[in-house]
Formats: C-alpha cells, structure tokens, sequence
C-alpha cells in the first residue's frame, strides 16, 4: 500500500486503498465485538454451571442444617446466619461513621490540613489488602484482645475495610445533589445542618442506598479478612445467637475452608450448594440495590432520579 | 420565640458537627493505628529476630525451622501470577473499553455493563471455586501439568477478576477525550479504526495507564481466588503448569499453625507488610502520574 | 422556496459544489429546508446568518460529517463535480479526502505539529518519508505557519498559541491536496491579529482551493468572500455576489440582518 492514490481521478468512489483501510476497520470491528460478547457468554456460563451443579444441593437440610466435620450430609445453616448476622454487625458500625466522615468532608471542612489528612487517611485504608486488613484484626482482637475468634472481631476488621468505600460513596451521593438546593433552604433560615438533614441527604438517599447495599453485597462475599478474625467453626450448642463474641464461619469463608482443610467426603456438593447461594446472594444484592435506589429516590424526591 | 428556635437549631448543629468530626476524625485514627501497628509488628523479624531485611526479600530459601526465612519464592510468586494477569487482562480489557466507548450500541451497552457489575460483585472465593472445579480439570487434562495447579490457572483467574477493573477505568480514559479530536481524525478521511489506533489510544495513554495499574495493585493483593488454584508449594514458578506459591497464598495456608510470637508468625507479618508498601506505591505511583498529566 | 438567483455578473468559473433542495433533519427536528446554492470552484463563498439558522448544519452536511450523528438525515442532492456525494457508491473516506474541514476551536492532535499535518496523508497510505517532509513544508508554507514553526516541527503542537493552533489545522487539511476546504467560523476564538492572518490566508488558498467558510462577522465575509448566501432559520434567504448581497440586497430579511436590525 505505497502511494497515496490521489483522488483527483475525480471520483467519489472507493478506491483499493480506501477498501484496504475498511476492511481492517471492519475486521477490528468484529474482533472487538466478539472480545465484548465474550464477557457476557462466559458470564452466563458461569451463572449456568453453577446452577446446574448446585441446584440440586439446595435441600432444606442442607440450607438449615448443621455443618458436619467429618462425615457427609453437612449443612450451611449457621454458616448463612452467621453470613447476615457479620453483615449486620458491620453495618452498624460503618454506616454511621463512613456517611458522618462522609458528610464532614464534603459538607463542613474547610479545605486545609485536616481535611487532606482525613482524605489521605481514607485513600490509605482504601489500598489495604484484605488479607492484610485480616491480619490486622488478628494481632488486635485475636492476640491484643485475647478475644480469640468472635464476630465482633470480624464485623470490626471489616467495618475498617469498607470504611473508604462508604465515605467515598456518601460524598459523591451528597455531590450529587446541587447547591441550589442547600441555598435554597439556608435562604429560608435554615442552619447548614437542617439542610443537610432535611433537603440534602433525602435527595441523596437513592444513590446512598444503592452504595451500601452494594457494599453490603461485597461483605457478605468477603472471605480473607475473616479467616483470622471471626474463624473457621461455629459453636455447637448455640449456632443461632446474638452473642458477637464467639466464632462465627460465614458462607463464603465455608466455601473456602471446604475446598482447602475439611476432610468430608462430599465436599463437591457442599462446594456447589454453598457457591450457588453466594452468587444468588449476590444477584439479590445487586437487583436490590438498584430496585430500592430508584424506589427511595422516587418516593424522597418525587423524581426518577 | 424565632430566636429561641434559632438558638435551639444552631445548639442541635453544633453538636452534630462535632460528632462528624468525631467521625471524621476516628478515620485518621484507624489509618494511624491499622498502619502503625502492621509496621510494628512486621519489621519483629528484622528487630526482634534479628533476620537481615535484605536476606528476607532475596534469598531463595524459606526455611522457618533452620531460623531462615527467606521470601524471595513468594515476592517472585506475586509477580509471576500479576504479571501473566495483567498482560492477559490488560490488553482485554483496554479493547473491551474502547468497544464500550467508541463502538458498542446502546442496546449492547445495556447488557454489558450489567453483566461487568455482576463480575464486580462475585466474591473472590467463588472464583477460585470456579478456577478448582472447572479451569484446573481442563488445563489437567489438556496440558502437561499433571495437577492442574499452577501459575496458568492462577493467572486466568487472576485475569478475569481484574477485568472489570481495566474494563471500566479504560472506558472512562476514552470517554473524557474531548469529541472534537475524533472530528477532526474523521474529517480527514480517517477510517474509525484508524482513528481509535493513531488518536484516541495514544490520547488516552495517561488514564489507560492508570486502568492498568490499577488492574495491577488488586491482583497483587487478591488472595483466595489464587490460593484455591496456585498449588501453594513453597516452590520458584517453574513453568505455567507447576505449583508454587504468592505472597498472599502464604499467609493464608501457613498463618493458621503459626503460634503467636514465633518466627513463622513475624515472617508472615512481614510479608503482610511487604504487600501493604507495594499495594501503596502502586497507588501513590498512580496519583503521582496523573498530578503531571493535568 | 426563493431560488439561488444565479448572479448576473458570475465569473467563467465552474460550479465546485452544487446543493440542490437538501433537507437536514435532527430525529424529527428540521435544522435545513430546501437549501439550493453552488459553490464556485477556487472561489470563497461565504454563508451568514444570526446563531443557530443552520450555517454550521449545512456546511456539515457538504462533507458528510452528519454521518457521525446517530439520528441525523440528510435529504436532497450534493453533487461534488458533477457527482453525488451521498450516492450508494460514494465513499466518505474519500469524500473527506477530497472535501477538508477546519473547525471552530482549534483541535490539533496530541502530538507533535509534524505529525499532526502529515496525519491526513500518512493514513491515507503515504510512507515515504521524503515526500511527507514535502508535503509538510508545502502545507506548512500555504497556511502562512512555516516560517514559525520550522525549527520546532518535532515539537509538540499543543505548545502553539491559539492562533497558531488553528493555521496548523489548516495546514493539516491543506496537506491533503483537498479540492475544497470547509472552514466553520475559523477565528472565532482568536484575537483580531490572529484573525487577520487567517483571512490573509484564506485569500491566498483561493489560487488552489475552493473555500466555503460560515462565519457570524459580516464584515469578515464582506472582507473574503466572493459569494455570500444568507441564512435565516434553516433556508438561504439569498445568494449573489458578496458586493451585491452588501449593497443592494434583494430580500428584506436579508436587508434586516445586514443592517443590525437582528441577529
């Protein structure tokens, strides 16, 4: 393809070398359209797989019963309650202090000192590694502490993992709604603060919600940080309670700890059942955080979005 | 009665504020105290065990019970397994990005954004679960490997967990091109393809790699996914079809047994370090290219 | 509608473009009605009218840049020598081959200027690496830039000031050897001085080239143009010589504009 074919042959249609140069376009075209479409099929494959395998696992006493150590039949109740009841936990403490840091920075600090070093701080605790997040609960709730392991310990350790996400999704939520609206109704007499409790933050509550409910998808599958901190077993006489200070293997640990140290035989059918439960999970955390979004912003706001 | 209200609602405001930076405040705490304490605890094994920093990061021996443990198998697992997933993942991902930005309709659109926030929310351990129970067997039966185990099944996982990740951070470096680069590309006669190669991509280079680096920091942090399907032998990478072992596998398979204040225990804090100061100056790195670039 | 009066004192020259009845819609928004004009072949023909009556749409559709826009159409007939550049047969690529664009803001690819001027022939298949320093020197010569820049030229182009910016993105469609260029309100951005360079520039590209320029200052178009067509609201009001169209303009609406009394 040397010399420019000069289209002073004074015509407007394609010449060879133009027709060279489409064909490589479309040739790009669809070798890029296939890397895309390939993301979704695996992902459906996947879905698939698991579905198949898993589907038939899924029997009540599987999903309600106990886990067994060393003999087949094992269940994944107190692994699901202890699943939600971590979440839980986490929540309570990361809520309020990620969307109250979250609402500082964005709402009252003035930009100086303090202000960098909080961003900094939450930009620092964001690269932690899990494991690393992990081992951190260990040396203090574990060792320190001399808890051994407790679902308190774990919700603590997670609570300092997902700290950064909240915050950074508090900021934007608020960021989202526009300062009309706080003049608005500082214009009226208002204090910053009623704005923000009154107008702002139910403005911002779809986005907010769908944050933390995606967050909350994420700690529900989070495996590392809880190996050290809240364990590996669930106490046998009490699997279902309240106390946060005992061990507390959640699902996704469950799956884990299946395919690396339990020596059931069945372990395939637990490994499938307990996989099939967290994808459905996390399904069900995605379609809701979307679903209740729009809903809070709608009903909130009056608008869709 | 306006003014008691006024002083009611400025007293209610100034205690919540200083309850948000209480708040705010307890995030500076937590970074000083999870930092401070991580670092004090993994340099034991240089101050309390007196092992030189330089023979923990090179020697090729880990041998904890001879009172020599040497790191340099996990350091060289972390950055085999990372380096097979980026260049796997990396080059995907910028194309998928690019088709997301420049190519794909909004019908098309519509179902792959989704379908890369659902990859987004499933947890690391069922991806390891899907690598031992699905990539492990096939590269078993096709391959030489005789377990299975290994770099290349770590490495896949690996790759498509970071995907997303690239994916997104990619599409976002494409869409903020101003439009009038691509007009002006195509008012010259230039095909589309030509124009994503010969402008946009070079345009884009700054935040493709930020996507990438990115993609980088949390392969080099991710643990389950690839302890389920590396094999976990103490042993240098040899080839992509033999067991060995990362920086993250380790800590998970030997932690457990390891007893509080034993060398084993420092060992692995010190590792758990040595990701903590790579994780951070991947980020940091980050940070510091795009202040130039703007 | 009114038709394009062909102007009594019309030189020899040839029509370069002819625009017949076009139609441009936006989805169902019509931005050009019944637009009728013929662009004189190494002429400067300049289209006026107040913002948003559809100049910049029309000059668009004259190289097929409307392709670009999802939901937009174009109707009606442009015929580029006698041959219609919307034809099944018809080929962008070469269309903006033949038919070059400068637009509004400057915008010159990251890199460095020689690359950016020898873009235009490097994707269309050019190689050799003396003809494009030919080409780039010519090109760099006929915008009225080389001398500025031609001991910078492996420098990048984003160091240029504005006005030099936008020469060098003439320059980059001169070095295609365009028939026609299309210029969309090329000085708008810039200082008078940097104004003036450019439309010394424009009369100088009038010896190789055909120049169809929409531009919002009236004196600028008396300033370059030899024909002017004034648009109001998505029609050409009228067309002629651009003495006529100033002096005695035939159309009232056309008389309004000219005199301030809108736009």
């Amino acid at each position: 393809m040397g010399n420019v074919v000069h289209p002073s042959a004074r015509s407007v249609a394609a010449t060879s070398s133009v027709r060279a140069r489409k064909l490589a376009d479309g040739v790009a075209t669809v070798i890029l359209w296939a890397m895309a479409s390939s993301i979704i099929v695996m992902l459906a494959a996947f879905i698939v797989y698991m579905v198949y395998l898993g589907w038939s696992a899924l029997t009540p006493s599987f999903i309600f019963g106990m886990p067994k150590q060393t003999t087949a039949g094992g269940g994944i109740g107190p692994e699901i309650y202890n699943s939600f009841y971590i979440l839980m936990l986490t929540l309570i403490f990361t809520v309020p202090i990620a969307v109250a840091a979250g609402v500082y920075i964005q709402e009252y600090a003035l930009p100086g000192m303090f202000r960098n070093v909080v961003q900094f701080s939450a930009e620092s605790l964001a690269t932690i590694p899990s494991v690393v997040m992990g081992l951190f609960g260990l040396l203090v709730f574990v060792y320190l502490f001399h808890w051994q392991f407790t679902a308190l310990g774990g919700a603590l350790t997670l609570t300092l993992l997902n700290l950064p996400a909240l915050m950074r999704v508090t900021q934007e939520a608020l960021a989202s709604v526009p300062d009309t609206m706080r003049e608005a109704s500082m214009g009226l007499g208002g204090t910053k603060w009623q704005a923000i409790t009154r107008v702002v933050l139910p403005s911002a509550i779809g986005r907010l919600t769908t944050g933390v409910v995606l967050i909350a998808g994420r700690i529900f599958g989070e495996t590392a940080a809880l190996i050290f901190t809240a364990g590996l077993s669930v106490p046998f006489n009490h699997p279902y309670d309240l106390n946060p200070f005992r061990p507390a293997e959640t699902l996704a640990v469950h799956l884990w700890y299946t395919h690396s140290e339990s020596i059931v035989p069945d372990v395939d059918q637990i490994g499938n059942g307990s996989a099939l439960v967290l994808l459905i999970m996390v399904l069900v955390f995605n379609v809701a955080a979307r679903v209740l979004g729009r809903r809070l912003t709608t009903h909130f706001t009056g608008r869709s979005s | 009665m306006i003014a008691v209200q006024a002083r009611r609602s400025h007293r209610t405001e100034l205690i919540a504020v200083l309850g948000l930076r209480f708040a705010a405040g307890f995030v500076i705490l937590a970074m000083v105290a999870v930092l401070g304490y991580l670092a004090f605890e993994g340099t034991k094994t240089f101050y309390v065990d007196k092992f030189p920093l330089w023979t923990f990061l090179f020697s090729p021996d880990f041998a904890v019970d001879a009172g020599h443990p040497g790191a340099a198998v996990f350091i060289v697992g972390t950055l085999a397994v990372t380096l097979f997933a980026i260049v796997v993942g990396g080059p995907f991902g910028i194309a998928v990005g690019v088709f997301l930005a420049e190519i794909a309709p909004y019908r098309m659109t519509q179902l792959l954004k989704p379908a890369i926030e659902v990859m987004v929310g499933i947890p690391s351990v069922v991806y390891g679960w899907l690598g031992l129970t699905l990539l492990v067997p096939l590269i078993r039966t096709h391959t030489s490997s005789p377990s299975g185990f290994g770099l290349a099944a770590a490495g896949i996982v690996l790759a498509i967990m970071i995907l997303p990740t690239v994916i997104t951070l990619s599409e976002d470096a494409f869409r903020s091109l101003p439009g009038s680069l691509k007009e002006g590309s195509l008012a010259l006669g230039a095909t589309r393809w030509q124009t994503i190669t010969r402008v946009l991509l070079p345009s884009a280079a700054s935040g493709l790699a930020v996507a990438l680096i990115l993609g980088i920091a949390r392969a080099v942090g991710e643990t389950l996914a690839i302890q389920m399907v590396l094999g976990n032998a103490t042993q240098f990478p040899q080839g992509l079809f033999a067991p060995t072992a990362a920086l993250t596998t380790e800590i998970v398979t030997d932690m457990p047994g390891a007893t509080e204040g034993s060398l084993l225990e420092h060992a692995l804090f010190s590792m758990a370090l040595l990701l903590l100061v790579i994780a951070m100056l991947l980020i940091v790195f980050v940070r510091v290219a795009l202040r130039r670039r703007s | 509608m009114i038709d394009a009066a062909q102007p009594a004192t019309a030189s020899t020259a040839a029509d370069k473009i002819v625009a017949r009845d076009v139609d441009v819609f936006y989805g169902s928004f019509q931005a050009i009605k019944n637009a009728s004009l013929s662009m004189k072949a190494e002429h400067v023909t300049a289209l006026i009218g107040p913002s948003g009556c559809g100049k910049s749409t029309f000059l668009r559709a004259l190289d097929r840049m409307h392709d670009l826009t999802p939901g937009a159409r174009v109707e009606g007939t442009i015929l580029l020598d006698g041959e219609d550049i919307y034809s099944p047969e018809a080929d962008p690529v070469v269309i903006r081959h033949r038919i070059g664009m400068v637009f509004q803001r400057a915008n010159p690819f990251p890199k460095t200027i020689y690359e950016n001027v020898i873009y235009g022939p490097r994707i269309h298949g050019e190689r050799n690496r003396a003809k494009l320093d030919e080409i780039a020197e010519r090109a760099l010569r006929q915008a009225a830039l080389w001398d500025e820049v031609k001991d910078r030229l492996h420098r990048s182009a984003l160091d240029l000031s504005g006005g030099q910016q936008q020469r060098m993105c003439i320059a980059r469609a001169v070095a295609l050897s365009p028939e026609v260029i299309l210029m969309d309100e090329p000085a708008s951005a810039l200082d008078p001085i940097a104004t003036s360079k450019i439309e010394d520039l424009i009369g100088q590209l009038t010896e190789h080239f055909t120049v169809v320029i929409v531009t919002h200052s009236m004196q600028q178009a008396a300033r370059i143009s030899d024909f002017t067509a004034f648009f109001h609201l998505g029609e050409i009001v009228e067309v002629g010589p651009t003495n006529q169209i100033f002096t005695h303009p035939r159309e009232k609406r056309t008389e309004d504009y000219i005199t301030g009394r809108f736009g």
